[in-house]
């Protein structure tokens, strides 16, 4: 139509876009390196599956409608992005058409058709998107400005395309083509519009407006699809709409190690580190870039808060927010990012000690005026997180909140050495005595007493390891479950044996607490016992452990087969060495633990287990299986006390009172405590018996 | 200020300790530091953030203290000795005030701060007896303490009628209680800071005395033997309805155990 | 013949029971008993020190000694001692022996032993004392001719029938500590009575949850005259003062009635009271540790146990 126009706009608009696309890109690279470019074939099928598929929008039963809308809107861009291309030549050749597109071929034709449907979809999401910003007003909405904004361009963007497409069929059918307007008119197909039924009716609603206006009309729909379509695409990077573009990459690079990511291992010996505050992350430059791709990407649609348990119980733990304030803090800070990451490059070329002492006073100047923990991010934020990952789990495009959550912790502990004083009693008892109740070590095994366990030093020849934990061992409670499990595993003539007081906690909570110090020196000495002993199986009855002895020992040199002892005792009655009677009486559920389900993938075989024994009926929690609630003890949040909002575990033990059983089973000793807890708050402990899985089988032994 | 500290290196008692042949088992004995002693670091380093004192530690006996002593440099303090030698073998409380003695005058300390007791001894006389050896006036099982001014400190003891508010003139000697404050946990970088600093070892000669002068070969008390103390049994567990069971114990704790 | 010095334990004006302790088990071993009162207005005890068991009385009154100071304190029991010619001086348990005893030991160039649970004459003298935070006994040779003790709370029993004779010595006033002035004492307010002068201790823990709890406790402690304790998770949780947590850190005792209520038995709150003579337990489980060591379990929610705990004592009392 203009070719001049056109090219002035596609070069203004183009080079804009570039030199923020350029800014953006530059900021991450400035960022820490991350390894991501790897494993692509799984990587690819992710971003099918979760991006382009919209699995986390269509595939969850809650918020399904909305997630629909949303895949339309993304399928109807995927879409239409084809016909972006053929309206951009349009305005350099009259009738320009994409090759295998044009009206030579059906596939041209069906494409046209699924453009139109697409079109009138997207139309009707969008409004519903209205309707659902402005009446229903769902808690988890950010309504901003550029919520809306977006919304009505998009809006434009259809109703531009219908209109210019309308005026185009009036024009051709109705009033004689007098400009001449190109349009497929294929005798086998028959004519584009033939196939174009929104548009169509769009033209309806015009189409008495006579030919001068439709002229008119067409003229100002193709300018002003244009017009917004590239202003659209410059205000994308601006907001949360980024994620536009950044949405595929993230997922694509998103981590596959989840849901059991390991936090990377800490250089605790290097100076350097200790020099630049490098450990953890403290300061904003610290993110890596795929953090900072994250930052970018949030779309702010706030399913992660619907599911916090923080969150829900009012603690500050806002993620939206959280991520807000990070990515404002790191884009306020861009230029000194990359100042710093061009110094950090000539620091590492340069030999002279002078010279380089000048580039490290120079780096130091560098540093954000704000702290990361304090100013940008709340302490009550950083540390009310249960690592949970009900926020990962939900996210659409794969934000990593909790590894970024436990790296602020470790900046915070290691380097400004600013973490909740209430944890030291238990960090003092872990690094003493091996456990965070701070009992003497010697004590470990004490609940065994009487039952013929023995230990690996007295009989190191053993098929399994049963890995006891500190709950396991010490808590009065769980001490019950650690006897129910031997009495199963004796009663099967299952060969194992216990570390007794060469038992060690795990670290699991000094870690993600940010104690990469305490952790790692726990570890090391577990480790070396097992390798000692040269243990390869490993049953335990704590997710907790489970999840650090299978996925973050090998870090260290410890690689053994894990196994809960749900998975463990299921095998053994599928495998007949035990069998089980139904004799546990009232109706019962099961609360997946988080470590045991998100993190770990296991939900079947506690069901398995605690159905074959429950004589009563089984019903499901309403947050169940993938989207189980957290108990609240995780992250370390055992070991402190909830003093903001609503407590966790009462939230939890409020909604099993409401599916209305006689028994709650859990796999878990930190969910044990804080759901029996719960219940004895709400005085329904009587009522309501908190059962660990093991005990529900022991006692249902035929 | 300037101020010494003293630390002692202890059995951990959350374990079982057992006695055998008249002497403590060793074998699975793990040691640590005296948790009073640790309060009184706290509070040394405490006096050093907000008034800018000096701090010094001294540890005396105990085998290889290195690791104590690097954790209390983590806390903060700034300088540390090692006091050790074969002759302090059977010290008792007595000896070891001689050896403070001998420590305090070496130096130029305006206050001397320990922990009320130790927790292998229960004694809880070294910091008292070490201030009547230096002539010092003395505040023990301090729960409280703040600065008036560079000679006067407010200190509050744990009295038998109460807290007793008490101006000490300095040079001083206070052994405090564990609860006046929470003593913080070593961070990694202090420790690994620590790693760096030097622990002055000392024997009795290099302290500038002797044997003798101590009176090391004839401590005032010995410990002959230990003994196991009597392990409590559990009695009578009553179950069922609540009037019923509380109404027979009361009876029996009238009647039979007669201490009502 | 042996010289035993007892330092009469006087607070607040009344004279405590184990100052006729001491003089019993001192008679008992064959000594000639002394006894030594420090304080203001200490004269008018003068009678039961001499019921309490002692032949010479000495006494150091003076208005300057009022509120307890350890340096006066000790220079009167220093005076008496050389004055009596004391083989042995004695102090009953509490704060104010632990501050004066090792200045006396001091002064004397004496052997101090504390909390000594008994005691041998003979060449050597020899004591029996706890060690390594009370989980062992340890036997203790004394090595020098006198010896300063303090004696554990309970550790000797008062003879009914001892008597002494009046024979007063009046010690010049002490010099008082111009270095440690005691400017005021805090008293505790609550009106109890100190966890270390009760016959019968009464201890609250978790099993109380709350502030209501708590109080519905102490009810029962006031009932009975009883110095009011905690465990720790209650001192923890901000319920109880440190200073009446009964435990490893806090205060150890043994009275002749420990009730421990609503008290899981945690190892470190053993350690606090398990020299107690008797001990009562309510627990709402029935697997609490407490019933390991409780001569007297109730297995009940304290809420239903301890109202009734209350009736049935006042019943048993009238």
């Amino acid at each position: 139509m203009n070719p001049v126009l056109m090219s002035v706009l596609l070069i203004v608009a183009l080079g804009i876009f570039t030199r923020t696309m350029i800014r953006k890109i530059r900021l991450l690279q400035a960022l820490q390196p991350a390894e991501r470019v790897n494993h692509i074939a799984e990587r690819v099928k992710n971003m099918l599956v979760l991006a382009v598929g919209q699995k986390r929008l269509i595939g969850r039963q809650r918020e399904r409608s909305s997630g629909i809308m949303h895949a339309f809107i993304f399928w109807g861009f995927c879409v239409l992005l084809i016909r972006s291309i053929m309206i951009y030549g349009e305005a350099f050749q009259h009738g320009f058409t994409l090759p295998l597109l044009n009206e030579a071929h059906l596939a041209g034709y069906l494409y046209t058709a699924l453009k139109d449907v697409m079109e009138g979809i997207v139309l009707a999401m969008i409004l519903y998107a209205f309707y659902r910003r402005i009446v229903v007003r769902p808690a988890r909405l950010h309504n901003s400005f550029e919520a809306y904004l977006v919304l009505a361009l998009i809006g434009i963007l259809m109703v531009s395309d219908l209109l210019y497409d309308g005026a185009r069929y009036n024009l051709t059918q109705l009033y004689n083509n007098p400009v001449g307007i190109h349009f497929f008119d294929n005798p086998r197909y028959g004519t584009e519009f033939a196939w174009t039924p929104v548009s169509v009716g769009a033209a309806s609603l015009i189409s008495k407006l006579g030919m001068e206006a439709n002229i008119v009309i067409m003229t100002i729909m193709f300018w002003l699809h244009i017009c917004t379509q590239l202003t659209f695409l410059n205000i994308l990077p601006l907001g949360k709409h980024f994620h536009v573009i950044t949405a595929l990459p993230n997922v694509f690079l998103k981590s596959l190690g989840y849901p059991h990511e390991k936090p990377k291992l800490l250089d605790l010996e290097d100076e350097a580190a200790w020099e630049d505050e490098s450990l953890g992350v403290n300061h904003i430059h610290q993110l890596d870039w795929k953090q900072g791709l994250d930052l970018y990407t949030c779309t702010e649609c706030g399913r992660c808060k619907d599911v916090c348990p923080a969150h829900v119980t009012e603690k500050p733990l806002n993620l939206f927010e959280f991520n807000d304030h990070l990515k404002h803090e790191l884009l306020a800070n861009a230029d000194k990012i990359i100042e710093r990451s061009r110094l950090a490059a000539t620091l590492a070329q340069c030999s002279d000690e002078a010279e380089a002492e000048k580039i490290r006073e120079r780096m130091a100047t560098l540093n954000s005026e704000k702290q990361l923990v304090g100013d940008v991010i709340a302490e009550d934020t950083l540390w009310a997180c249960t690592t949970c990952r009900a926020c990962e789990e939900v996210c659409p495009v794969t934000i990593e909140h909790v590894p970024r959550i436990v790296a602020m912790r470790q900046g915070q502990t290691l380097m400004a050495e600013a973490y909740p004083r209430e944890l030291n009693p238990a960090l003092k008892g872990l690094e003493r005595n091996g456990n965070p109740w701070g009992i003497g070590y010697d004590k470990r095994a004490d609940w065994a007493d009487g039952l013929g366990v023995p230990t690996m030093a007295e009989n190191p020849d053993v098929d399994y390891l049963f890995w006891v934990g500190c709950a396991g061992s010490f808590d009065d409670r769980s001490k019950k479950v650690s006897r129910a499990i031997v009495t199963i595993l004796q009663k099967a003539g299952v060969r194992f044996a216990i570390l007794g007081t060469e038992e060690k906690c795990t670290g699991d909570f000094a870690r993600k607490v940010g104690n990469e110090m305490l952790y790692q020196m726990s570890a090391q000495e577990n480790i070396e016992t097992l390798n000692g002993y040269g243990v390869k199986k490993i049953i335990t009855a704590c997710p907790h452990c489970l999840n650090t002895l299978k996925h973050e020992y090998p870090q260290l040199g410890g690689h053994y087969e894990v196994t809960h002892h749900s998975v463990f005792i299921a095998q053994l009655v599928k495998s007949g060495r035990i069998q089980i009677k139904p004799s546990l009486t009232g109706a019962l559920t099961y609360h997946d633990p988080c470590y045991l389900g998100r993190y770990n993938e296991i939900f079947d075989e506690p069901r398995f287990l605690v159905q074959a024994a429950a004589k009563g009926v089984y019903r499901e929690l309403d947050r169940h299986g993938r989207e189980s609630f957290c108990c609240g003890a995780g992250g370390g949040r055992m070991w402190m006390e909830e003093t903001i909002g609503k407590r966790i575990n009462l939230e939890r033990a409020e909604e099993i009172v409401s599916c209305q059983v006689g028994n709650v089973a859990v796999g878990c000793p930190f969910c044990l405590t804080m759901i029996e807890d719960g219940m004895k708050e709400l005085e329904k402990e009587e009522e309501i018996r908190t059962l660990d899985i093991a005990e529900i089988v022991a006692e249902s032994l035929a | 200020m300037k101020i010494l500290t003293t630390v002692k290196k202890v059995v951990d008692v959350e374990l079982n300790i057992h006695v055998q042949d008249g002497a403590i088992v060793e074998d699975g004995l793990q040691y640590v530091i005296n948790a009073w002693d640790e309060s009184g670091v706290e509070t040394a380093v405490q006096l050093k953030e907000n008034h800018g004192a000096e701090t010094t530690l001294v540890s005396i006996g105990g085998g290889d203290n290195t690791d104590i002593i690097r954790r209390c440099y983590a806390m903060g303090i700034e300088k540390g000795m090692h006091i050790d030698d074969p002759a302090l073998e059977k010290a008792d409380a007595f000896i070891y005030a001689r050896v403070l003695q001998k420590v305090f005058e070496k130096g130029d300390y305006d206050l001397v701060i320990t922990g009320k007791q130790a927790q292998d001894t229960d004694n809880g006389q070294t910091g008292i007896i070490l201030a009547e050896y230096l002539g010092l006036p003395c505040v023990s099982n301090a729960v409280g303490i703040e600065v008036i001014d560079d000679t006067h400190l407010k200190v509050t003891r744990s009295g038998d009628t109460g807290d007793e508010i008490i101006e000490l003139e300095l040079p001083a000697v206070v052994t405090v209680d564990v609860s006046i404050n929470e003593p913080r946990l070593p961070q990694m970088r202090g420790l690994m800071m620590a790693k760096k600093k030097p622990i002055e070892k000392l024997d009795l000669a290099a302290l500038g005395t002797s044997a003798e002068e101590i009176g090391c070969a004839a401590p005032k008390s010995e410990v002959v033997e230990f003994m196991a103390t009597e392990k409590r049994a559990g009695g009578r567990k009553f179950e069922g309805e609540a009037a019923d069971i509380t109404a027979q114990v009361v009876q029996l704790l009238a009647e039979e155990a007669k201490v009502l | 013949m042996a010289k035993i010095l007892v330092v009469a334990d006087i607070k607040q004006g009344v004279l405590k029971s184990s100052t006729t302790e001491l003089l019993s088990k001192a008679k008992d071993l064959g000594a000639e008993a002394a006894v030594v009162a420090v304080g203001s207005g200490v004269q008018s005890l003068v009678a039961e020190l001499v019921k309490a068991g002692s032949d010479t009385q000495y006494v150091a009154d003076d208005a300057g000694l009022e509120l307890f100071s350890a340096g006066p304190y000790a220079a009167a029991v220093v005076d008496a001692a050389k004055q009596f010619g004391a083989d042995m001086v004695w102090f009953g348990f509490s704060e104010s022996s632990k501050a004066v005893a090792p200045r006396v030991a001091a002064q004397l160039d004496a052997a101090c032993a504390t909390e000594i649970t008994d005691v041998t004459l003979g060449e050597p003298v020899e004591v029996i004392r706890p060690a390594i935070t009370n989980k062992v006994l340890q036997r203790v040779r004394i090595n020098t001719a006198q010896l300063v003790a303090v004696v554990r709370a309970g550790a000797f029993e008062a003879d009914e029938g001892i008597t002494g004779t009046e024979n007063v010595v009046q010690l010049a006033a002490p010099e008082p500590d111009t270095k440690a002035v005691v400017k005021e004492v805090v008293s505790d307010t609550s009106g109890d009575i100190d966890l270390g002068d009760a016959d019968i201790v009464v201890s609250v823990g978790r099993g109380a949850r709350n502030e209501a709890g708590v109080e519905l406790v102490h009810e029962l402690a006031r009932d009975l005259d009883a110095a009011f304790g905690s465990s720790r998770a209650m001192v923890d949780a901000g319920f109880m003062p440190h200073n009446k947590q009964v435990g490893q850190t806090g205060r150890i005792v043994a009275p002749s009635l420990y009730m421990a209520v609503g008290i899981s038995g945690a190892i470190q709150h053993l350690a606090g009271m398990n020299g107690s003579k008797v001990i009562m337990a309510v627990n709402k489980d029935p697997e609490a540790p407490i019933f390991n060591v409780a001569d007297y379990g109730i297995v009940g929610d304290l809420f239903e146990v301890v109202p009734i705990l209350r009736e049935e004592i006042k019943k048993v009392r009238s």
